[in-house]
């Protein structure tokens, strides 16, 4: 089975909906209504974007959002950012423990957050490259983009935990 | 209508709850508010939906205006969409429009769905009051959370099990050492006895000094060095009696702990096992018990040892010389303060180390028993490079740890044996100028004595150490011990099982973030065989694992001959389902004590019998060690056919009164499938079952067919019906004709 890839100017996107797009082919082709979603939503943020419709099927992957022209691009990025939302914690203001469980008050880019951790051993991955993701007991998602680069305070508060 | 009170997930700021009031219709009540976490640009703050019985209103301080408000009337469609790490209830209105109405993350995602079913059944005609009632139990569930640590209790008033059970670890503990405590009271008794003996040495070695030796008392010399040959040997005859039971009772605490442990791991749910990997539990059971083992022993043996023998040494000194027992005390504040600023720094460390270490464990429990997989794609170099990683992170973060624990205490004794130079120094100015009644024994025998009353000293200070480490592995054992165990609320309710089986309203998602079933509604009758068909990840085996009970904490009722299974003693229930996978699990044992694993009290010939019905003996009885051929890890000597086959058999053996196949034939050939399909033939008669399965032919003799599609049902009726239908199942039907004379035709080919 062909599996359609898009990069560069072989396609061109316009915003339908707040997390939808149309997409225009090279030849002339158009597809209507589709989701942008990552495939690699850990490891690979802005590439490999596949392109749903209402069913889930797949109609394209995108393989470099860089790689698009600059609206595209745009709509592409505005899209994921509406539909992924992982705040990037800044700092720890407070944390603290009861019973096991860690409520930690955070500075995100999205605003002040408290959150509370269930378990520090399956919540909260440290990967290798600084960044730690965080799973709240709602199983939302946060992340840290490099923890090495927190302050001081967050630093000592965080170092309880990691 | 008229409700008590406006139902909330928590307080509504006033301001918000001020424009709800002002804008809702005169005389109107609100029903219910959902205070959000969200706005519709995604920065966090306080947003709200409140519902009436003629529509709803949505404050947002995002927007320009941020009170909305909307009609039932003119809603034609309510849902939420979920996103990663957010949501929206979305709202299609009757002239064509739609708009987001209101964005939030997971944490309202519940009370969210509930609004917008609220929303579309009001505006679709239903009557509010009934509806309201859907809204109070979705409130009232949602409010069953324990105040202390928010999780959620299985019903309203409950006892958290999580928070009843934490109490100070020691607590916890006492009950492992308790059975032992004769042994241990003995061990201790035997301690300051060895102590006691400890203290006689240096003072005898005094005497030696000032009187025996300047006297050259040569038969005093003998006496003296007879009684200190004595006192080692008394003391080590001893030491080795106490270590020996120290060791045995040790065991024992270790044995009942781990024990109690696995235990406890057999009783967990599978959403435990989901969320916590296989190897991080094997090191729980295996390495965090013997940690929390020796903290025991600590406590109970050493802490009063060391306080009797500090205080035993801090008397002889007082009596020996009070002004040198006061200087030999200076740095005690030191040892004391270093200690602290230790334990601080070391913490962070175990707690690191124990999780690399589990990194460790998890890439061995990973890889080693799919030793056949990584040979076969050439994998060993990948795999050996992976452990090697992870060995190094746990490596580089021991090392650090071991420059702390290393250096920190070594430099604090090193202040402390300066202290000795203090003695020395102040000690032998007296004596040599004969002045504070010291003579050069008494300076030796107290010398001798304040190096031993560091020990207790050193011992008290770094107790915090050793507790911060016995805190870590606790952490981790208690994680599981006061897990929450499978609910069995119904112990000793073992209703005769008929076989209706019924699902109401069933919802359901492993986390917040996708609905695995929703509104999952089916009644099936005794004796039925019902197929469950759809795609990959449509929800099938979902439906099988909440009959299972495998997961509790869905939405919805289901029900066995009218009862709840929530209802019914577990063991009891699981024990009446004949369940049938399609990679069946067998364990390292004999083929017969694998078919024997439901009924262990199983006759022979029964278990011959259930292999006959379940195709299997033939193939067994052709095996050279025939019913006693021992199977390896994972089933290793079968093929996947026979393997199968064994578990119909055990299955067979427990005649069950519900059988489950969950795509028993997808991965065998179509001879073997043929066998297998003949015996689940003579199994099922009479008995209520579902068949879930890929290949539409194993389903031919099912009376009904349910189709599952995106948690969905979307079609429930005979299979005539719906062949006549020309819904999902035609088609699927179609395909799969399709490919079998596809496949026929090529067959054929090669043939010619």
């Amino acid at each position: 089975m062909e599996r359609l890839y898009v990069d560069g100017n072989s396609a061109r996107f316009t915003r339908k909906d707040i997390c939808l797009v149309d997409m225009e082919l090279f030849g002339g082709e158009t597809v209507e209504d589709l989701e942008p979603r990552r495939l690699f939503p850990v490891s690979g943020r802005m590439k490999y974007i596949s392109l749903l419709d209402s069913e889930g099927k797949e109609h394209a992957i995108i393989r470099d959002v860089e790689s698009l022209p600059p609206e595209s691009k745009e709509v592409i990025t505005e899209c994921l950012r509406e539909y992924y939302l992982i705040p990037k914690i800044t700092g720890l203001l407070e944390r603290s423990e009861k019973y096991g469980i860690l409520k930690w008050t955070v500075k995100t880019d999205r605003g002040v957050q408290q959150l509370r951790i269930r378990n520090r051993n399956s919540d909260i991955k440290q990967l290798y490259d600084g960044r730690i993701l965080i799973r709240d007991s709602n199983d939302n998602r946060y992340e840290i983009i490099d923890y090495k680069k927190l302050d001081k305070k967050s630093l000592q508060l965080l170092s309880a935990d990691i | 209508m008229t409700v008590e009170s406006v139902l909330t997930n928590k307080d509504v700021p006033a301001e918000i709850m001020q424009a709800f009031e002002n804008a809702g219709r005169s005389g109107e009540q609100l029903l219910f508010v959902i205070v959000g976490d969200l706005s519709l640009k995604a920065e966090y703050g306080e947003t709200a939906l409140a519902a009436t019985e003629s529509g709803f209103m949505v404050y947002d301080p995002s927007r320009e205006e941020p009170l909305r408000t909307y009609l039932h009337a003119d809603v034609s469609e309510a849902a939420v969409k979920r996103m990663y790490g957010n949501a929206r209830l979305r709202v299609k209105f009757r002239d064509g429009s739609q708009e987001d109405v209101f964005r939030f993350t997971y944490a309202v995602a519940t009370l969210a769905d509930m609004a917008a079913n609220f929303i579309e059944k009001i505006s679709g005609g239903s009557p509010a009051e009934e509806e309201y009632d859907a809204v109070c139990a979705t409130y009232e569930k949602l409010m069953n959370v324990c105040p202390k640590c928010g999780r959620t209790l299985l019903h309203a008033g409950a006892e958290c099990i999580n928070c009843q059970s934490k109490g100070k670890i020691a607590k916890k503990l006492v009950k492992y050492i308790k059975p032992e405590m004769k042994t241990l009271v003995i061990c201790l008794f035997l301690s300051l006895v060895t102590t006691a003996v400890a203290l006689v040495p240096p003072f005898m070695t005094g005497r030696l000094v000032d009187q025996v030796l300047p006297e050259k008392n040569r038969g005093m010399l003998g006496w003296i060095v007879l009684g200190l040959f004595s006192t080692y040997l008394f003391q080590y005859l001893i030491g080795i009696l106490r270590g020996y039971l120290l060791r045995v009772s040790g065991d024992r605490i270790v044995l009942n702990l781990r024990n109690d442990v696995y235990k406890k791991a057999q009783s967990l749910p599978l959403r435990f096992y989901d969320k916590t990997s296989t190897g991080s539990v094997i090191n729980r059971i295996s390495g965090d018990t013997n940690t929390l083992q020796a903290f025991m022993l600590r406590i109970s043996q050493e802490v009063v040892v060391q306080l009797f023998l500090g205080i035993g040494i801090i008397v002889i000194m007082l009596v020996l010389n009070w002004r040198l027992t006061l200087l030999s005390l200076i740095p005690v504040p030191l040892v004391v303060v270093g200690a602290k600023i230790f334990g601080r720094k070391i913490l962070p460390f175990y707690r690191r180390i124990w999780r690399r270490w589990a990194g460790v464990v998890s890439v061995l429990t990973d890889t080693i028993p799919n030793i056949r997989v990584t040979k076969s794609f050439a994998g060993e170099e990948r795999t050996v490079n992976k452990f090697k990683s992870y060995n190094d992170a746990w490596f580089s973060v021991d090392t650090s740890a071991a420059k702390i624990s290393t250096v920190f205490p070594n430099v604090v004794s090193f202040f402390v044996t300066c202290g000795s130079l203090l003695i020395w120094s102040v000690g032998g100015n007296w004596v040599i100028s004969g002045t504070g009644g010291l003579t050069t024994g008494l300076l030796v025998a107290f010398l001798s004595y304040a190096s031993m009353f560091y020990g207790p000293v050193n011992f008290f200070a770094y107790l915090n150490d050793s507790y911060q480490q016995a805190l870590s592995a606790a952490e981790k054992v208690f994680d599981i011990l006061d897990a929450e165990d499978e609910a069995d609320d119904a112990k000793g309710n073992c209703p005769p099982i008929k076989g209706k089986i019924e699902f109401r309203n069933v919802n359901f998602s492993f986390d917040r973030t996708k609905k695995v079933l929703s509104d999952v509604n089916i009644t099936i009758q005794p004796g039925e065989i019902v197929g469950i068909v759809g795609t990959t990840g449509s929800g099938k085996s979902t439906l099988v694992n909440l009959l299972m009970r495998f997961y509790d904490n869905y939405e919805g009722e289901i029900l066995v001959d009218g009862e709840n299974v929530k209802n019914i003693d577990l063991q009891y229930f699981r024990s009446q389902i004949g369940y049938v996978q399609q990679d069946p699990m067998m364990f390292s044992d004999t083929v017969y004590n694998n078919i024997a694993y439901g009924k262990p009290s199983a006759h022979v010939e029964e278990v011959i019998h259930a292999a006959d019905v379940a195709n299997a003996h033939e193939f067994i009885a052709r095996q050279p060690d025939g019913y006693d051929t021992m199977l390896g890890e994972r089933g290793v000597g079968l093929s996947g056919g026979e393997r199968q086959r064994v578990s119909i058999a055990r299955a067979v053996l427990k005649n069950p009164s519900l059988l489950i196949f969950d795509e028993a034939t997808a991965a065998v050939d179509s001879e073997t499938e043929h066998l297998i399909q003949e015996a689940i033939e003579r199994l099922i008669s009479g008995r209520t079952t579902l068949m879930i399965a890929h290949r539409l032919s194993t389903l031919r003799k099912a009376n009904r067919i349910i189709v599952v599609d995106q948690g969905k049902i979307i079609e429930n009726d005979t299979p005539e019906a719906l062949m006549a239908m020309k819904g999902k199942y035609y088609k699927l039907v179609q395909i799969q004709t399709m490919a079998d004379q596809l496949a026929k035709s090529k067959q054929e080919e090669n043939f010619e």
